[in-house]
């Protein structure tokens, strides 16, 4: 019998008779031929430059440029949790808004939630960088990145929330009013739990965006990641490869992020619900 | 300051930079959907390297923040004797993101199509070129339309990195920005860009789902 | 004199393994046009996968299989044109999600055959008429119950006037009312001289329209015998088992 889990990614191509056989095993030879010219392009290129020279690596070497690094991680990290946080309490809101029931209520959270949407999270930045202390409120700059990071994602994560609460079976809230439990209630302790499970995955994928977003903390003097790697740029004297260095580590946070969302869903087996990307 | 004070000196410059932010979206868009289209037709091929180079190239691209990579292609990029225009690194970093996420999307409406059909087009004799031209594509393009039109107005949110390098014209977010720096532009500054962004997003949004309406598959 | 005709369809000492499942043992078979062959036997018998090697939708590791005493290509355009003339129907119907019922119809003598389009649509309407669902033919394949939307993929393969049709397993994803509508318009095409092999469990079909019946087991055929033969004094043991197991459902 077939197999069920095959991906049409596969099935595109039926069993290969020898011709076609012969044509994929010089293909990959090409193509292994091509991408190692590149490659090669590549590090010739870093090696005429000078930028393969030990000077420019040898900081990787210290374990005080890894302590430093490591507290950027962890500035990124907090100021993605704290946002994170505050993003979600947000998204709860405006969601219960949406499914509230009340015209006015509904329709300020649909115009807040397409707000944050349709706005970029540097314009929310700026305006709690350049506006904000106009308005005489002085933020740390901890608050300069995290409040507007999680004001950005708070519309998409409202939406996501909004379709798990529809995802749960209407079986379930009328379940639990025929038990006599108050409207609010089943909401909370039904409802919005089963919700959640459902939205796990789309949430951890929604923390990839905003890890992403928390780059922008050099705008705001924020000791991120981003931050800490100019400093050590100055101490080093290497651009190129701290840079690189750093891109690399917050590729593999967010490719990690990515990996256990995914994971999540396989073992959840939920209906996927995916957010939009930023 | 005053919405019509604003208005009056800075107009020209708004209208300026809402293009600015226009002409990097569609720019950035059409490329990177070029791109997801050639990186999709390698992540599909029986070529196992040019797999996983298409798998690779995603998971960078779709990792990586756009500050992170702007960056590298502003000032670290002429370490390697390489200097672009400031234009051109902020077209780049807005094309090569959404090119990850326009691959990903292609994938996920190749596999709505049921392996069933192509067993089914096989069956007709058609061969397979008729069976990627006249199956396949048709239903992942259909079924890709909502995605599609997210990632246009994700395009569109991710050329605000233009207002991190020097361009004149800047774009919506740079300009907020320059007025800031030069005068007190208040809340009023702010609101006639984010208005100016979200007015496009929902057109954009609004398009989609119409083409989606009409194009949609019953499944 | 009767001259010896050359079978439609021959199988000469197939083999096929899946992994280390062993599921297609040695299969010897040959079709003559007009022939309605129908192969039952316990599901994970191979019968399916049998079914689909003839037009090479699975591989064989070895043996023979020939069209019109003639090898099937292993690949490209000549493949493809074998396919052409061999119909196929699935359990699952598998009509193309993006065309309506006509299109699904037209696609094959349109883009395979290079029929002008217009003849081709007439022809399809034909088609769709004579296997009942003519009414239907604007509506895309979602919008039809289960049994029209076989009929349809009856059509699609008639379409392309093939030499023989294979069934796969055709009534196995129907409810049971839907059940009778396809088997009378598969009687229909036996009738009328279809070569077919039908993978099925109805085995009232097999009994009323069969030419001959193939008892297949743990990848093997087991015993091929006339429908009333079969039915009534199966040479094999395994056969009776298996009549006898389905006879007290």
């Amino acid at each position: 019998m077939k197999d069920a889990h095959i991906s049409v990614r596969d099935a595109l191509y039926e069993a290969p008779g020898p011709k076609t056989r012969k044509y994929i095993v010089i293909a990959t030879a090409v193509s292994l031929a091509a991408l190692a010219l590149l490659v090669f392009v590549v590090v010739r290129q870093f090696y005429r430059t000078g930028q393969l020279d030990a000077k420019y690596w040898s900081f990787l070497a210290r374990a005080t440029t890894w302590k430093f690094l490591g507290k950027g991680i962890l500035g990124t990290l907090e100021a993605a949790l704290a946002a994170g946080a505050v993003t979600f309490a947000l998204a709860f809101l405006l969601m219960l808004g949406r499914i509230s029931g009340s015209r006015i209520l509904g329709g300020i959270s649909t115009v807040l939630i397409e707000f944050t949407r349709g706005v970029p999270t540097l314009l929310f930045i700026y305006f709690f960088f350049l506006v904000v202390p106009q308005l005489g409120i002085k933020l740390p700059a901890f608050w300069k990145i995290a409040a507007p990071v999680a004001i950005s994602a708070a519309g998409v994560v409202a939406e996501v929330l909004r379709s798990g609460v529809n995802a749960v079976p209407k079986g379930q809230k009328e379940a639990a009013l025929s038990l006599g439990m108050s409207g609010r209630s089943v909401f909370l302790k039904v409802v919005f739990p089963q919700a959640i499970r459902y939205v796990i995955p789309a949430l951890i994928s929604e923390l990839v965006i905003v890890v992403k977003d928390t780059t922008f903390a050099y705008v705001v003097n924020y000791p991120d990641l981003m931050q800490n790697a100019k400093v050590l740029i100055s101490n080093y004297d290497a651009l190129l490869s701290v840079y690189l260095v750093v891109a690399v580590i917050y590729i593999l946070m967010n490719y990690l992020l990515n990996k256990a969302s995914a994971m999540v869903a396989r073992r959840r087996n939920s209906p996927t619900i995916t957010p939009q990307q930023n | 300051m005053e919405i019509y004070e604003l208005l009056s000196q800075y107009g020209d410059k708004y209208i300026l930079a809402l293009l600015t932010t226009w002409k990097l979206t569609v720019l950035a868009f059409a490329s990177a959907f070029v791109i997801g289209i050639v990186v999709t037709v390698l992540r599909v091929s029986p070529v196992k390297p040019l797999r996983v180079f298409g798998d690779f190239y995603v998971q960078i691209f779709r990792n990586i923040p756009g500050a992170s990579l702007l960056i590298l292609l502003v000032y670290a990029l002429p370490y390697l004797n390489v200097v672009l225009s400031y234009f051109t690194c902020v077209l780049i970093a807005v094309a090569l993101i959404p090119s990850a996420f326009c691959s990903e999307y292609l994938i996920s409406g190749i596999n709505t199509i049921d392996v069933g059909q192509i067993e089914a087009a096989r069956s007709l004799g058609m061969t397979f070129s008729k069976i990627i031209r006249k199956v396949v594509i048709p239903q992942a393009l259909r079924s890709s339309v909502l995605p599609m039109t997210n990632l246009l107005i994700a395009t569109m949110l991710t050329t605000a990195l233009a207002s991190q390098v020097p361009m004149n014209p800047t774009d919506l977010t740079g300009i907020v920005s320059h007025i800031n720096t030069h005068a007190v532009g208040g809340v009023t500054a702010f609101l006639i860009s984010a208005v100016l962004y979200c007015a496009t997003a929902v057109v954009i949004g609004q398009v989609g789902n119409l083409i989606d309406r009409k194009v949609r598959i019953l499944r | 004199m009767v001259q010896e005709q050359v079978p439609v369809i021959e199988l000469k000492h197939v083999d096929k393994h899946f992994g280390e499942l062993h599921v297609l043992k040695d299969i010897n078979l040959s079709v003559k046009k007009g022939e309605v062959v129908v192969i039952i036997g316990p599901s994970g018998s191979g019968k399916s996968t049998l079914c689909r090697t003839i037009n090479r939708l699975e591989t064989i590791d070895s043996g023979e299989i020939l069209i019109d005493g003639v090898a099937i290509p292993e690949e490209g355009k000549k493949l493809a044109q074998l396919r052409a003339q061999i119909g196929m129907v699935f359990q699952s119907f598998n009509l193309f999600a993006h065309k309506n019922i006509l299109d699904n119809v037209t696609m094959g003598p349109i883009d395979v055959l290079h029929t002008p389009r217009k003849e081709a649509r007439e022809e399809a309407m034909k088609l769709l008429k004579r296997v009942g669902v003519d009414s239907q033919a604007a509506k895309v394949p979602a919008q039809l119950s289960g049994g029209q939307q076989q009929r349809v993929a009856i059509a699609r393969s008639l379409a392309m006037h093939p030499k023989a049709i294979l069934f796969d397993e055709p009534t196995s994803a129907l409810d049971p009312e839907m059940i009778g509508e396809v088997l009378d318009v598969m009687t229909e095409l036996a009738r009328e001289g279809m070569t077919m092999v039908v993978v099925t469990h109805e085995m009232n079909f097999a009994r009323r329209v069969a030419d001959r019946v193939i008892f297949m087991d743990g990848g093997r055929i087991i015993e091929e015998n006339t429908p009333d033969a079969f039915f009534e004094h199966p040479d094999t043991p395994r056969a009776q088992d298996f009549l006898n197991s389905i006879k007290h459902h």
